[in-house]
């Protein structure tokens, strides 16, 4: 008799049906023929349906690309330098300079520079009652020293509106105090990590010029200018933590005054001093509380302190980086975030106004303001050192129109350098992009300003004129490029992208008929439509209706015409269906996805996705539990409630592992690493990585034994390989944390070395050892078979090796029947996340053990509630969230300052592209692409093998799985690019809005990143894996 | 872990499983009783709940704890007289069969101590009929505080009510939505495995008693959607949206289960031709 091991049952009739076919087929001489071109169909049709989610990566990609082309203007970073030795003009009129001097004659040699982070102009001026406000506010009038001198002495000091450029984040703002550019959401820099600031900048310019500079004060320096300080008398203070208003304040005052006293005034030659307390004193109770008057009091008494205690040779600086919003806030681009104080005294007296208007500082923010990236050429010319290159400041007049205000010589002289250095800023821009739009149009000011200067006008002030006209024009039309949003494409790029998801719905959703069918007639009008839309594309950029480039304009037409040649094709099938759900797991599906998505328009549930998450999956393992009971069988009631149950307890439990974001505060508390403060483990996480190598395994095992399906290849790899890469990862997370504590009698390079060599290993054994094994290993079953007299039963043979004579009377015993394909297929999810594991802290580590064994519960759940076999969206759904859930747990969140850039060195000692961002996304996104693996395993997972039936020639199991492995991607795809269209849209609405930078903008980044990295995902890996396990196991038991 | 059928494709026999497999009549739903005091008390004791969480909710919003605590009597006395007076007790219903339009043609009470309810109750029967009734209620109380406030308790924290803080909120906010869930479930349907088997796999024919437990769940579950708002609001506090989405979602489904259109049917995961339909 021909027994399986599947469970007596309803099974063994089935299983002798299909022996009995097994056996016709080999009666068939002909079978043979036919399994072969039954292969050759398959692989083409596999090759095809490849071509589709290219198709699908490709509009994507086009998407994104229009939407970020007008959303996230980006700017190039050029790495020129200015120096002494190469003045901005070609001639070198040098002659009336002194030797030591720089472009221009310095005028101070010390410089004490005070940023009172979010002083707000409005505190620093007397109160004004205007119709908005009419009484005075605690915050006005207790600031009193800036406004005071500037009225008593105006040619010892002046008080200025200074206008930020938002973003109004300190980080952002010092970037333009700094190079005097213009930020923009990505500066897209040389630099693979971090936030070192590569542009020429202050800092650099006063490095170079030998000079010693300290800082006090707020740590975001460090982060942005490492190594230019002096290590001695620099002292950071962590910045973070926004409810202490005093710790940074008294630290730097405490720094700072000894600096001042004559023995120490030789030992530096500028001071960065940064305030954090009114910031940290808005932040926590808002602009209009005692705590704010009485911090603004300490700084009055602060800069009087300062004051008394320079010498002549010193100019003293003070301002703020931004101002701050009516509940003490800031970050966007409101009135009263943008408004910032900036104050320049010296004992000197050699500031002066040009007018007697100007004498005055002005009475409101909006009058006679400077930009603040005038500070850069102020300061560099007023000590002495180069502008540096990148610059589109002027200089600030009151610095340099003399004690009398009529200095027009020096006028002329700095704004001719700090135009010429614009002029030739931008002809290096230009140069570097490759198109001179906007140098050409201000070309014209420059020459009118040099014309008016060589024509030697007795009235200096209209050459001034003319070189501030050129400056302001260069900043203005900057400004539009870098800072502007582009609408049109913008929404060029999201009705690609929408109609994309309107084509992937019915692909998914709504066809009925086998998807490998429309295979053919799909790729030929698509691409059809493609080169037609190219040539469209690239005919209407030659005759120069459109301004796109040519490769822009024939992407976005191909994408249009491609998507016209799919639609034709999918909408004139006859088996296209409403995509709309009809059980309650298809509504569950909806509801999860559309929900989300539209949460993503509302900061809060942003914020707070990670727990949305867990709700969510809470909720699918409860229906599944509920549903489980509902189960005929009392194994399929048995085993679906307990796994739904192991679902949810392992979703609570992965939830623990928390690593909060800063809006999240003070409702979380982060787990992910040793502190709040710290990026490293605490020693008792470095346990789980042991602990996951000894369940992990055993776990997998347990799933495989379910099916008798711990055969052939499993128990090495799953028992052995699997476990020896675990162990490894083990150790060498152990190592990495042993580095620097001296424990080990091994100096730090060789302890890196050793850790490299493990890595490498591990991810040999990962991708190289595993791929090869997926691509040429058995299917995890073991088939005996044995003579047996009693039985009068046909005999069973593999079809594949007719070779082989038939004997009589055979039992044919094989295990692991029951989950021939999914076994077979997990075994390159092993491999992934094995590679994945590598890449996390030990506390991702366990998280991601958790996924996978949260992966395999799903698809029991799946199984016993017969949702394998009838398609439904919600595994691949669910799958997607798990994916999206785990990103949270791996101690990552939507803002860019989560990225675990020092994974990048896991494996490798330096820098070396590509290796290094495909290492980070291993490890930002390694539960996306983790879960995107397993998307095939929602319709392979205990799928029935079928065999071609004999009589009936049309039926091919092997195309009807590639039909529900099409279907079970495109609906995993369709979540992502739910999220990705909505994050999309919200960003591109609220692009005003003020948490556009903080909250909306990284979620769109995300979201696009995952994207794209999940359609490539399922293209190289998922879906072309199916070829091989379906390969595999057809040579078992055919076609 | 079992293995797959290895039906071919043409047999779509693994649908069969999905659909409940209980014969339709074995449990009927379960029907308001036919006195004037149940008919009308099941309209009020809805419109008494709804008012009291519209009273005390600026009380619980300034003292969760305290007033939470402080309700559960008043709730377990409301809970009691709706039981009691509208609800048959487990096993009453044995060889009473409801009518469709819901009305009994047995009245609740010891086989061969049913009186009618038009004969003119006298007060010893009333008494009687009390006291019999008061064991299942109070058996059905305990059973609810012991099994399942912890269970409700734990599902909370599942769904991601804190887990190291709040212990007292939560359970008390277990005990509230097993109140109004789980009591009268248990006092009607007793620990019957059949019943208890269809409730847990959701398919009870809809009633009152049904409709309630299901509506306080998805009261809650949507009373969770507002707490993550930054709104800043005093009553976004955990548990009071959940608490109070879960009293709405009660009355909500105890009036619904009782409408016409409604009661006696079940709830379907799958719609019953989904065999042959392979996409959803």
């Amino acid at each position: 008799m021909a027994s399986s091991a599947v469970p007596p049952g309803r099974e063994v009739p089935t299983a002798n049906s299909l022996l009995k076919q097994a056996q016709a087929a080999t009666k068939d001489k002909s079978k043979d023929e036919v399994g072969k071109e039954s292969e050759e169909e398959f692989k083409s049709k596999h090759l095809g349906l490849l071509g589709v989610f290219v198709w699908i990566l490709f509009l994507h990609i086009v998407g994104i690309f229009y939407f970020t082309k007008g959303f996230l203007l980006t700017r190039m970073v050029l790495e020129n330098k200015s120096s002494c030795d190469v003045p901005p003009f070609n001639e070198a009129p040098r002659t009336q300079q002194l030797n030591d001097d720089c472009w221009h004659q310095k005028s101070f040699d010390k410089a004490i520079v005070i940023i009172i982070d979010a002083l707000r102009y409005d505190f620093t001026v007397p109160f004004a009652p205007n119709e908005d406000i009419e009484s005075a506010h605690l915050f006005h009038d207790n600031i009193p020293v800036l406004y005071e001198t500037a009225i008593s002495n105006p040619q010892n000091a002046f008080l200025l509106p200074f206008i930020a450029d938002p973003p109004t984040t300190t980080l952002q703002r010092l970037k333009g105090l700094t190079t005097g550019t213009l930020p923009t959401f990505i500066d897209a820099g040389s630099n693979f990590a971090g936030t070192t600031i590569d542009e020429d900048n202050l800092v650099a310019q006063l490095h170079a010029a030998g000079k010693n500079i300290v800082h006090l004060g707020d740590d975001t320096w460090h982060a942005l200018f490492p190594g230019y300080f002096d290590h001695d008398l620099t002292r950071p203070f962590d910045s973070f933590n926004v409810w202490d208003l005093h710790t940074v304040d008294n630290g730097v005052n405490e720094h700072i005054f000894p600096l001042l006293e004559p023995q120490n005034y030789t030992k530096w030659d500028v001071i960065f001093g940064h305030y954090l307390g009114v910031d940290h004193a808005g932040h926590r109770y808002g602009p209009n509380h005692p705590a704010m008057a009485a911090k603004l009091n300490q700084m009055d008494k602060t800069i009087r302190e300062i004051m008394s205690n320079i010498d002549d040779s010193t100019l003293l600086v003070v301002m703020g980086d931004h101002g701050m919003d009516s509940k003490g806030d800031h970050g966007g681009e409101s009135d009263d975030e943008v408004n910032a104080a900036l104050w320049m005294y010296s004992k000197k007296g050699i500031f002066g106004r040009t007018k007697p208007e100007t004498v005055l500082p002005p009475k409101y923010a909006r009058e006679r303001f400077v930009p603040q990236i005038d500070l850069v050429p102020t300061l560099s010319l007023l000590l002495g050192i180069p502008i540096p290159f990148n610059n589109l400041g002027s200089p600030i007049e009151e610095a340099f129109a003399g004690p009398n205000g009529n200095d027009w010589n020096n006028l002329v002289t700095v704004n001719r350098l700090a135009s010429a250095q614009i002029k030739r800023y931008q002809h290096a821009y230009a140069q570097s992009r490759g198109d001179d739009g906007a140098e050409s149009q201000l070309l014209g000011f420059w020459e009118t300003a040099e014309n008016e200067l060589q024509g030697k006008p007795k009235n200096l002030s209209t050459v001034y004129d003319a070189y501030r006209q050129y400056q302001r024009h260069t900043l203005h039309v900057c400004r539009g490029l870098w800072a502007k949003f582009n609408v049109p494409s913008m929404v060029q790029g999201i009705a690609v992208l929408l109609a994309g998801i309107v084509l992937l719905v019915f692909y998914a959703r709504g066809l009925q008929a086998d998807r490998t069918d429309i295979t053919g007639p799909f790729l030929s009008r698509v691409g059809l439509g493609s080169v037609l839309g190219a040539v469209a594309g690239t005919v209407l950029v030659v005759i120069r209706v459109t301004e796109l480039k040519v490769l822009e304009a024939s992407a976005l037409f191909a994408a249009l015409g491609s998507i016209l040649g799919a639609s034709s094709v999918i909408f004139s099938t006859q088996c296209l269906s409403i995509p709309l759900p009809n059980s309650l797991w298809g509504w569950l599906a909806v509801v999860f996805t559309v929900s989300q998505s539209l949460g993503f328009a509302s900061n809060s549930y942003t914020i707070w996705e990670d727990e949305i998450l867990l709700f969510f999956l809470c909720t699918f393992g409860v229906v599944a539990g509920v549903s489980s009971m509902r189960q005929g069988t009392t194994t399929d009631r048995v085993l679906g409630v307990y796994h739904s149950i192991v679902f949810v307890i392992l979703a609570r439990l992965a939830s623990l592992s928390r690593l909060c974001r800063e809006e999240q505060m003070p409702f979380c508390r982060s787990t992910y690493y040793a502190s709040s403060t710290s990026s490293t483990s605490a020693p008792w996480q470095l346990a789980l990585p042991f602990l996951v190598m000894l369940i992990l395994p055993t776990v997998i095992k347990g799933f495989y034994d379910g099916s008798k399906s711990y055969e052939g290849a499993a128990g090495l790899w799953i028992g052995i390989g699997f476990r020896l890469g675990l162990f490894v990862t083990s150790i060498f997370w152990v190592l990495e944390e042993l580095d620097g504590k001296d424990w080990l009698p091994l100096d730090s390079e060789t302890l890196k070395s050793i850790r490299v060599f493990l890595a490498q290993l591990v991810l040999g054994l990962a991708f190289a050892a595993g791929t090869t094994a997926f691509l040429y290993s058995k299917p995890c079953v073991s088939i005996n078979v044995a003579q047996s007299a009693a039985e009068p039963e046909p005999t069973v043979k593999r079809p594949s090796s007719p070779g082989e004579q038939q004997l009589p009377r055979t039992t044919v015993t094989i295990l692991g029947f029951g989950n021939v394909h999914g076994t077979r297929f997990f075994f390159l999810s092993i491999n992934f996340c094995l590679a994945i594991m590598l890449m996390q802290k030990p506390m991702g580590q366990g998280t991601m053990a958790l996924l996978l064994w949260q992966i395999l519960s799903l698809l029991e759940i799946l199984d016993t509630n017969s949702l394998v076999t009838s398609n439904s969206s919600i595994g691949p759904i669910v799958l997607a969230l798990l994916g999206s859930f785990y990103y949270f747990k791996t101690g990552h969140q939507a803002t860019l300052s989560s990225i675990q850039w020092e994974t990048a060195f896991i494996p490798l000692t330096t820098v070396k592209y590509p290796w290094s961002p495909l290492l980070v996304a291993l490890n930002t996104f390694g539960p996306q692409i983790l879960t995107a693996i397993a998307v095939p395993l929602t319709v392979l997972w205990k799928r029935p093998l079928q065999l071609r039936d004999s009589n009936n020639a049309s039926s091919k199991p092997a195309l009807k799985l590639l039909s529900d492995v099409a279907q079970a991607a495109a609906t995993y795809i369709l979540y992502f690019s739910t999220i990705n269209l909505t994050t999309t849209m919200w960003a591109g609405h609220l692009r005003r809005h003020l948490m556009l930078y903080r909250i909306f903008c990284p979620r769109f980044m995300m979201g696009a990143a995952v994207l794209t990295v999940v359609d490539v995902v399922l293209i190289l890996f998922s879906v072309a894996g199916v070829r091989w396990s379906t390969l595999s196991v057809a040579e078992i038991f055919g076609w | 872990m079992a293995s797959q059928s290895l039906a071919p494709a043409q047999q779509a026999a693994p649908n069969s499983a999905s659909t409940p497999s209980k014969p339709k009549s074995s449990h009927p739903p379960v029907s308001i009783l036919s006195s004037q005091f149940a008919r009308g008390y099941a309209l009020v004791h809805p419109a008494i709940l709804l008012s009291l969480v519209a009273y005390r909710f600026s009380s619980v919003v300034n003292d969760p704890v305290a007033e939470l605590l402080s309700d559960i009597p008043f709730l377990v006395g409301l809970q009691v007289v709706y039981v009691m007076g509208c609800l048959p007790p487990a096993g009453a219903e044995k060889d009473g069969n409801a009518s469709a339009d819901g009305t009994m043609r047995k009245t609740p009470g010891p086989k061969r101590r049913g009186h009618s309810a038009s004969k003119g109750s006298s007060w010893s029967t009333g008494l009687v009929t009390v006291a019999w009734k008061l064991t299942p209620a109070l058996l059905s109380l305990t059973l609810t505080m012991l099994l399942a406030t912890p269970t409700l308790a734990l599902l909370l924290v599942l769904f991601g009510a804190p887990l190291t803080t709040h212990h007292i909120l939560t359970f008390l906010c277990a005990a509230h939505m097993a109140l109004l869930s789980a009591f009268p479930l248990i006092y009607a349907h007793g620990v019957d495995g059949e019943i208890w088997r269809e409730i847990w796999g959701a398919s009870r024919p809809a009633d009152a008693v049904w409709g309630g437990a299901l509506g306080t769940c998805l009261g809650a579950w949507f009373g969770a959607v507002p707490i993550p708002l930054d709104w800043d609001r005093p009553w976004q506090a955990y548990p009071i949206t959940i608490l109070t989405g879960a009293y709405i979602g009660y009355v909500i489904g105890m009036l619904v289960g009782r409408a016409r259109w409604v009661f006696g049917k079940r709830l379907e995961f799958v719609p019953q031709g989904a065999r042959d339909i392979k996409v959803d």
